[in-house]
């Protein structure tokens, strides 16, 4: 690698412009002769290349606005709270009202959340289109008993200590490596510590049962 | 010492909790634990660090922080956002109070006890006040952002610390303000990650120490916010710190195991300069070291391979003697095994379930040492599991194995087992008499007949069992001068007479259960009573101290014993009172009057009460050598303490019938492979 980036430097240093590279004493001379026109093309081309290069970056994050733009739009319709099926294709309002907990649902669990009590028991409602009518995909409506708010901090304060102790940075490794170094190091060499790895094979056996 | 076929038992799939906070009490000789389960124990340095206290964890219930303060009383704190005072003579929860700033993660008592300073998810450092009857709250500090991991108050109790997260602060305590922030991380380049302040103490000359997750400890001035010393101890983190009261000593945790000492010692001999030197490195742990606690004469370490070390210093000690010895505990000091002698099977106490297991037979006899073949393996007859999140107190299973009862803190259950050759069926005993729970011990009667629950205040309650499966309640005992304390420990003679009951004031009671008076208490000793049993032919109770003391006390006569009036004479071996685990268990054997069998975690021995007593100069353990010497020479060096050392670490050890022993045996590293994982460690040539 060491010889490749000398190369590359030496490489660098001839491509260097020769104004740097002459002695100081030239500097009395004047620089080369060039025509006007020519002068003008060089100009003209490197404008262009330069709006190109503007104009595709100005594409570049239109498109990724438009991306995440629709992202959110999905997923706000994606959302378990709002209605998750468009209007009914025939124009029948007498079901409704009667069949479709949903806008009800939708108006009072914010409320309920806020108020941090109200239960509302989990259904998978699929309302009286069978749930063809809407875009695709389920929703759950969850219990709001079981997202209490301090399960919630607890929860993320044990997450916090999780990642702080045993995330990625820590350099943690299994049992099995670290109490089987003495058997392997000792005079009279032993087994590990857990000889068999209980978790070979588990998948495939996994596979084999759901047969 | 007799032959026995030996049924060694390594299935109890105990996995002890590991250690999370640890609590010197200031002027007294105790030491609060937690464990990561929400276990809390209170060991006594004074009763040879016996393990006085055990209150049972909760699912719901996780320690963050232990102290102490206005004396005795213990207050804990947790990632569920409240403030509980421990009861530790009814061994619960006495009453809770909300911290109102989310999980508490740090705790800290100022100097004369009375206020207690918590350290919240939210970043805010709320102050309680300690009254009688519970604490209040008494105001918030000025919060900020970034959760508050550690605290420590100045010793003049003007100022607070407290570390979070790439930052500490320093509050003043009467204004509520914070009058310095320091940024930690400012000294490590090119990291990404942020530094979290693991632990900080304040020290009354006005140095902050920290420790952070680089692996630093560092010293800061905190009034001019700058680092004076900057001492790299390891890769890891740094999880845990703890100042001695003089302040030149103190005491750090590493996540690899490891810990130090770090000494104020002056630069040249004599001069009045004196600079912070890292000076012992010991490595006791194999798992993070996530508190230590320094009292005035040791370090003290508990690590999350459940492993509780205690060092004594060698410079504070004025003795080269046993008291300078290291101890280590790991498991509890007391029997989480039940044992059905006829009908041989075991209950194993597990903190929320309990198995019950069958041992297998053989048919087969060999030499000495040899292992025989099973043919019919042990059998895990009967899993049951507690409902709620309370951990388990105690459980007993009858001699007859038909009956088994626990208790949790808020639930008695007791159950009739049958079993219809192969099968096994469970059903819940209904109408359990109404009891003051939670039950601290219980015992069955030798003929199954009675059961005996161990109670608050010094009662106990004995509950008549009646066939096919009912029970009725007969009796409550009391002691005569009241206790505040709970009973800890019950023994029943065998033909149903007596009941000697120990409560947490060490006073042993002995109660006639045909008459069901109060038949006599057994003289005070200054020590923690460990076990306790009664013959069953000469009705002499057997007592195991903390100290490794055995009295034998005759409860028809009341008193001691000739016999043990000659132990005390002379005193027991040297290598007897040196032993770092108390006597767990007791039991006799009915064919050999003159035996006691009893052991602890690292051996198992069979004392012949007609051999001579064994002399300072004599070997101890002597039986390996006895074997190999011709019969009359074997005859002079014969002392009435036969020990066996095979066995270890041993839960439990009993004897089933006149020729069958039954060891549980949890050997370490079966369980180590359980715990959390480990952090690497660099060694040469791997």
């Amino acid at each position: 690698m060491a010889p490749g980036k000398k190369a590359a430097a030496a490489k660098g240093k001839r491509g260097l412009p020769a104004a740097l590279l002459s002695p100081p004493s030239s500097e009395d001379e004047a620089p080369e002769e060039v025509s006007f026109g020519a002068a003008r093309e060089v100009a003209e081309t490197e404008r262009k290349l330069m709006g190109e290069a503007a104009r595709r970056h100005r594409e570049l994050l239109k498109e990724k606005r438009r991306r995440r733009q629709e992202l959110f739009v999905e997923q706000k319709v994606r959302s378990p709270l709002t209605p998750r099926f468009a209007p009914p294709p025939w124009p029948a309002a007498a079901p409704r009202p009667a069949n479709c907990p949903l806008p009800a649902e939708t108006e009072a669990a914010p409320r309920g959340r806020a108020a941090g009590a109200g239960r509302r028991a989990a259904r998978t409602v699929r309302g009286p289109w069978g749930g063809t009518g809407g875009p695709k995909g389920n929703y759950t409506a969850v219990r709001l008993k079981d997202q209490s708010l301090t399960g919630l901090h607890q929860q993320l304060a044990k997450d916090f200590l999780n990642t702080q102790l045993y995330g990625p940075d820590t350099n943690r490794v299994q049992a099995n490596e670290f109490f089987s170094l003495e058997n392997k190091r000792d005079p009279v060499k032993k087994a590990a510590v857990q000889f068999v790895d209980k978790s070979w094979g588990e998948y495939r056996k996994s596979q084999s049962r759901s047969y | 010492m007799g032959e026995f076929e030996v049924h060694r038992v390594r299935f109890f799939g105990l996995v002890p909790a590991g250690v999370r906070c640890l609590a010197c009490q200031p002027r007294g000789a105790r030491l609060a634990l937690a464990r990561t389960d929400g276990a809390v124990e209170v060991y006594n340095f004074a009763a040879n660090y016996f393990q006085e206290k055990i209150i049972p964890g909760n699912e719901a219930r996780s320690v963050e922080a232990l102290c102490w303060a206005a004396g005795d009383r213990l207050f804990g704190a947790g990632l569920g956002g409240e403030i509980a005072e421990y009861d530790l003579s009814r061994l619960c929860v006495a009453h809770s109070v909300d911290g109102g700033g989310g999980p508490i993660w740090s705790m800290a008592a100022n100097s004369s006890g009375t206020q207690l300073a918590i350290g919240c998810e939210d970043g805010s450092v709320k102050l309680f006040q300690v009254v009688p009857g519970g604490i209040q709250f008494e105001r918030n500090m000025d919060r900020r952002t970034g959760r508050i991991l550690c605290l420590s108050w100045h010793p003049s109790d003007t100022h607070i610390a407290a570390g979070s997260i790439d930052a500490l602060r320093v509050f003043n305590v009467s204004s509520g303000q914070t009058v310095q922030r320091i940024m930690v991380n400012y000294h490590v380049h090119k990291v990404k990650r942020e530094c979290i302040v693991w632990s900080i103490a304040f020290l009354s000359s006005g140095t902050v120490v920290t420790s952070d997750s680089f692996g630093r400890v560092q010293f800061w001035d905190w009034e001019r916010g700058t680092l004076q010393e900057s001492h790299t101890v390891s890769t890891s983190a740094v999880l845990s710190l703890s100042v001695s009261e003089k302040e030149d000593s103190i005491i750090v945790g590493t996540s690899t195991g490891a810990t130090y000492q770090f000494q104020l010692l002056p630069v040249k001999t004599g001069s009045l300069e004196k600079r912070w030197v890292r000076t012992k490195p010991f490595q006791y742990h194999t798992h993070d070291v996530r508190a230590v606690a320094h009292s005035s004469t040791a370090l003290i370490s508990g690590g999350l391979d459940a492993q509780l070390v205690i060092r004594p210093l060698m410079e504070k000690m004025q003795k080269k003697g046993y008291d300078a010895a290291l101890r280590k505990f790991t498991f509890p000091h007391r029997r989480l095994v039940s044992c059905a002698r006829k009908a041989r099977l075991l209950l194993f106490q597990f903190s929320q379930h309990l198995e019950l297991w069958r041992l297998g037979s053989t048919d087969e006899t060999g030499k000495d040492g040899e292992v025989l073949p099973l043919c019919r393996m042990p059998e895990h007859l009967v899993q049951l599991k507690s409902k709620g999140p309370e951990h388990i107190y105690c459980s007993c299973v009858s001699p007859c194995g038909s009956w088994v009862a626990y208790s949790t803190a808020s639930r008695f259950h007791l159950y009739r087992v049958q079993y219809k050759g192969d099968s096994v069926s469970v059903k819940k005993v209904p109408k359990v008499p109404k009891l003051l729970l939670p039950a601290y011990q219980l015992q069955f009667s030798a003929d199954s007949g009675r059961l005996f629950i161990a109670s608050a205040r010094g009662s106990v309650h004995v509950l008549q069992l009646l066939e096919p499966g009912g029970c009725k309640h007969l009796h409550m005992f009391r002691p005569p001068s009241g206790c505040p304390d709970a009973v800890y420990l019950l023994a029943v003679s065998a033909d149903g007479h007596w009941l000697a009951a120990v409560g947490g004031d060490w006073a042993i009671h002995i109660y006639n259960l045909k008459c069901f008076k109060h038949h006599c208490t057994v003289p005070t000793y200054n020590c923690a009573v460990t076990a306790l049993a009664i013959h069953p032919i000469t009705n002499n109770l057997v007592i195991a101290y903390s100290d490794q003391q055995l009295f034998e006390f005759s409860i028809p006569e009341k008193q001691y014993t000739a016999w043990s009036r000659m132990v005390q004479n002379s005193g027991l071996h040297k290598a007897w009172l040196e032993r770092d685990s108390p006597i767990t268990h007791i039991t006799f054997n009915p064919k050999n009057p003159s035996h006691i069998l009893l052991h602890d975690i690292y051996m198992f021995c069979v004392l012949d009460k007609s051999l001579p007593l064994p002399d300072n100069s004599a070997l101890l353990m002597n039986q390996s050598t006895l074997k190999q010497l011709p019969e009359t020479a074997r005859q002079r060096q014969l002392h009435a303490f036969k020990i066996c050392k095979k066995f270890q670490p041993l839960l439990f050890a009993d004897l089933l019938d006149d020729n069958c022993l039954v060891m549980v045996e949890r050997p370490i590293m079966d369980f180590k492979t359980q715990l959390p994982l480990p952090i690497q460690q660099k060694k040469f040539g791997t």
